[in-house]
């Protein structure tokens, strides 16, 4: 069975959870990351919920494992921070998708 | 209104030898070029913990695989450049590399508004009535008479403060009162959708309409394109 756009959207928010933890020390931007994560998490559903059946674009699973591995290594909670905003435009320019 | 040179500082001077560091602009000249896809890799891989550009190639597929223009086409040439370019920023530790991504922001800043109009100048102040607008300059300006701008340039949507937001509609409000006209805004090398909600967060009592928000995805507006 091949891998979907939901397959493939599932982790990247998981991906982006891992972040969201690594970033939770930073205490006095608790808001910008709740933001972070309402604003991102429902483009990435509306993909999920527009094209999630849809077979997976060539080359994006590599590129979402790529991510994973990425979001897994940083372990600086400033950094976690700003890619929580790199990480879903990736995502979704490997889905051929706009920010 | 009257734009001056700023007085440097120590943080300028130091500032200063990265702003002339030959891999800025080299940047800089790449990504004023770049597509916006192009623009986020190098943003991903400045901000990176992995130094493997295989690594890189895997998370962008439509500039790097098989779809991707082939090795010797421009546009696939620009991508290999701008990872390379990118991976040397990351390699310079922490601290420095955050300086360097700053000053390639506003180098590109630079560039872009550069292709639309002029002069185009750095680090400049400006005195309404003799009276400066704020203590620090302004990161790139547009000294033209009648269409004059002011640019603050930041990495990433966590620059968004109050009190840069502020010295922005200081400036635009400094010049209405002169009866005279200043473009404002503020230009971000991050995704739109987070600098949106940082903006609004951190307004205060600014009236967002009076400044202009150029991220990442619309870099290309600075030079009157249409976004690539």
């Amino acid at each position: 069975m091949s891998t979907t756009v939901a397959d493939l959207i599932a982790r990247a928010r998981a991906a982006f959870e891992t972040l969201a933890a690594t970033a939770e020390p930073v205490s006095e931007e608790f808001q910008y990351l709740a933001d972070l994560e309402t604003v991102w998490g429902a483009r990435l559903k509306s993909v999920a919920d527009a094209r999630g059946a849809d077979p997976a674009p060539v080359g994006a699973e590599a590129a979402i494992e790529a991510l994973e591995a990425e979001a897994s290594a940083i372990t600086d909670p400033h950094r976690a921070i700003d890619w929580m905003s790199t990480l879903p435009q990736v995502a979704l320019a490997a889905l051929g998708e706009a920010a | 209104m009257l734009f001056m040179e700023a007085r440097p500082d120590g943080r300028a001077v130091v500032y200063a030898h990265i702003q002339a560091d030959p891999l800025v602009a080299r940047a800089a000249d790449l990504l004023a070029a770049g597509t916006t896809t192009q623009r986020l890799l190098a943003r991903a891989v400045m901000n990176g913990e992995s130094t493997d550009p295989e690594h890189w190639r895997a998370m962008f597929p439509s500039l790097f695989g098989p779809a991707a223009p082939a090795v010797g086409d421009p546009v696939r040439d620009r991508s290999e450049d701008l990872l390379a370019v990118s991976l040397a920023v990351a390699d310079r530790g922490e601290q420095t590399r955050s300086q360097f991504r700053g000053a390639i922001v506003e180098a590109l800043t630079e560039r872009l508004l550069a292709e639309r109009t002029g002069p185009v100048r750095r680090e400049r102040r400006i005195l309404f009535d003799g009276r400066p607008a704020e203590i620090h300059p302004y990161d790139v300006t547009v000294e033209r008479d009648g269409a004059a701008e002011a640019w603050d340039c930041k990495w990433g949507a966590r620059g968004i403060k109050g009190d840069v937001i502020h010295q922005l509609d200081d400036a635009r409000r400094g010049a209405g009162a002169e009866g005279g006209k200043l473009l404002v805004g503020l230009v971000i090398f991050d995704a739109r959708r987070s600098c949106e909600v940082r903006l609004v967060r951190e307004r205060g009592p600014v009236a967002l309409e009076g400044l202009k928000l150029i991220a990442l995805e619309g870099l290309d507006r600075l030079a009157g394109r249409k976004p690539s």
